[in-house]
């Protein structure tokens, strides 16, 4: 008797966990306030859509860094003639209000898995990163004028941190205090949105494999490859803060990136450059959770890497495309980050993927030279045969000069996309179009493409 | 350049690490390198070594020159 009922009680102890699985697990609601100004106040708060932030209380907090001599805030608002640069990172503020783990895990908070929950998103709001140049692929957002409609950032309402480093502060160094300052402040700034009530709610969900296949069982199972930037010497990302470079490719819950699992320590061109608030926003994922059960079964995210040794090269592209296959995908989409050597890491996915009998469709841009007339990209592959562009980074375009600077102008000449004779002594500027924040992101968070006719 | 190298009939050994890209462009002579931050040596190694490699990379790439080829080759030894 004492065996039976033991038993019995095992089994619905199972079932129990099961049920919690289901609900709790699975499943992110993301909660977005929006944010339509930004002003400084007393505390750090959002009302009515306005966020107050607390100047002395930020610098505070960046300066907690022992490595950051001076910092100052300012805010950008839409419309305003206002030139940022070098801008090292964007990031969209948010802070985990229920469910495992909390924001930037293994980076600012502890190692957790994220993905489910509740997460509340500050939309329209940015914590910039500027200041001093870390290396030199770190871009400019101009807030209006002819410039600002190819980057995102002359939308929103931007908290910008302009960080001094100590003398004599190794590169390395100054690239990880820059990009911890810049979470930092978006956690605190987040907080603020903790107990405000959101204007919209979405859910976003994806199953264990076995489940979401049986979910939409007529439906084409849709994979994500999300090549993270991991070249080294100032072009890296982090993965719950395990370098993406040291990483073999993975499995993620495309929710887990909305509660920044990814985070960006990239100092590479920034016209393609995925920010931070690029990968909270990603707009593959986003657009794949909208067609989620409509038309295709998002099946979930794999991570790769885009490293400098082409055995690297040679590994993750096979884990890569054996990964796809194992998890019985019908189609694909690739994107990368950053031009030139990567270019052959999303061909070398393509080829393979594709060798395992799964469709795919490349996202990337294009760098032809200033006429148009070279070679797109440096690699290519005859399976290739489908690709949607971001535009073309080598435009030449003109700023007009700007009222007001935040952060410097010192270095556009060597930034990618300037050149000698490209900063003008009223303070305008004639660069390729590739010196902009996000102008050609290659995963189409941005206004330009090309057709073929 | 290699292209325009040799069409000016000057044969050219590539010595890169991403050898897709090489193949790509179409470089006839290509020598893998040790990877794209020093392609011809490695600093993780000191001085000695690395100039044990180099010299050994470009002694496979004078090879590579006196060598008749018909189609693309990479010269792995």
């Amino acid at each position: 008797m004492t065996i039976r009922y033991c038993f019995c009680y095992k089994i619905e102890y199972i079932d129990r966990i099961e049920i919690e699985k289901e609900v709790v697990i699975l499943k992110l609601e993301l909660g977005k306030i929006k944010i339509s100004d930004v002003q400084f106040g007393d505390k750090t708060e959002v009302v009515k859509g306005t966020l107050y932030v607390n100047k002395d209380e930020i610098i505070k907090l960046v300066l907690e860094d022992d490595r950051i001599l001076s910092a100052n805030v300012e805010l950008a608002r839409p419309g305003e003639s206002v030139r940022i640069a070098p801008v090292k990172d964007v990031i969209e503020p948010r802070v985990k209000v229920s469910g495992s783990g909390a924001i930037f895990p293994g980076t600012i908070n502890k190692v957790k898995e994220v993905g489910s929950g509740r997460t509340h998103a500050l939309v329209g709001a940015t914590v910039i990163t500027c200041g001093r140049i870390v290396g030199f692929q770190e871009g400019v957002i101009d807030m209006s004028g002819p410039a600002a409609k190819y980057t995102p950032f002359s939308e929103t309402n931007n908290v910008c941190i302009v960080i001094e480093p100590v003398e004599g502060l190794e590169t390395h160094d100054y690239e990880a205090a820059g990009r911890m300052v810049g979470l930092r402040v978006a956690a605190y700034i987040g907080e603020a949105g903790r107990n405000v009530e959101p204007d919209e709610i979405v859910t976003y969900e994806t199953k264990p494999l076995q489940e979401q296949v049986k979910q939409y069982p007529d439906l084409p199972k849709i994979g994500y490859i999300h090549m993270l930037q991991s070249q080294g010497l100032l072009h890296d990302t982090y993965y719950y803060g395990v370098d993406a470079k040291v990483m073999v490719p993975t499995f993620m819950y495309p929710t887990e990136i909305m509660d920044g699992a990814i985070i960006s320590g990239n100092c590479v061109a920034p016209c393609d450059k995925v920010t931070t608030f690029h990968h909270l926003n990603n707009p593959v994922i986003e657009d794949l959770y909208k067609r989620h059960g409509v038309d295709l079964n998002f099946i979930g995210v794999v991570l790769t890497n885009e490293n400098v040794f082409l055995a690297d090269k040679e590994r993750s592209s096979d884990m890569t495309a054996k990964l796809c296959e194992f998890l019985g995908l019908d189609g694909v989409i690739i994107t990368e980050e950053g031009y030139g050597n990567p270019d052959t890491d999303l061909m070398m996915n393509c080829r393979k993927v594709s060798q395992k009998g799964i469709k795919v469709v490349l996202i990337t841009d294009e760098f032809p030279g200033r006429d148009g007339k070279s070679q797109s990209l440096a690699d290519a592959t005859e399976e290739g045969d489908a690709l949607v562009s971001c535009g073309n980074g080598n435009v030449i375009i003109n700023f007009p000069p700007m009222e007001k600077v935040i952060g410097t102008l010192d270095f556009i000449e060597t930034m990618i996309g300037g050149y000698e004779g490209s900063l003008k002594p009223d303070g305008s500027i004639e660069a390729e179009l590739q010196i902009i924040i996000a102008s050609t992101i290659a995963n189409g968070y941005n206004k330009l493409s090309a057709k073929g006719y | 350049m290699v292209k325009e190298i040799e069409r000016a009939g000057i044969p050219v050994v590539h010595m890169c690490t991403v050898v897709p890209i090489s193949l790509t462009i179409g470089a006839n002579r290509i020598i893998p390198a040790v990877g794209i931050p020093y392609p011809l040596g490695d600093p993780n190694l000191g001085e000695e070594k690395s100039k044990k490699i180099r010299r050994s990379l470009v002694e496979r790439a004078l090879k590579a020159l006196q060598t008749e080829v018909t189609d693309q080759t990479v010269f792995e030894n």
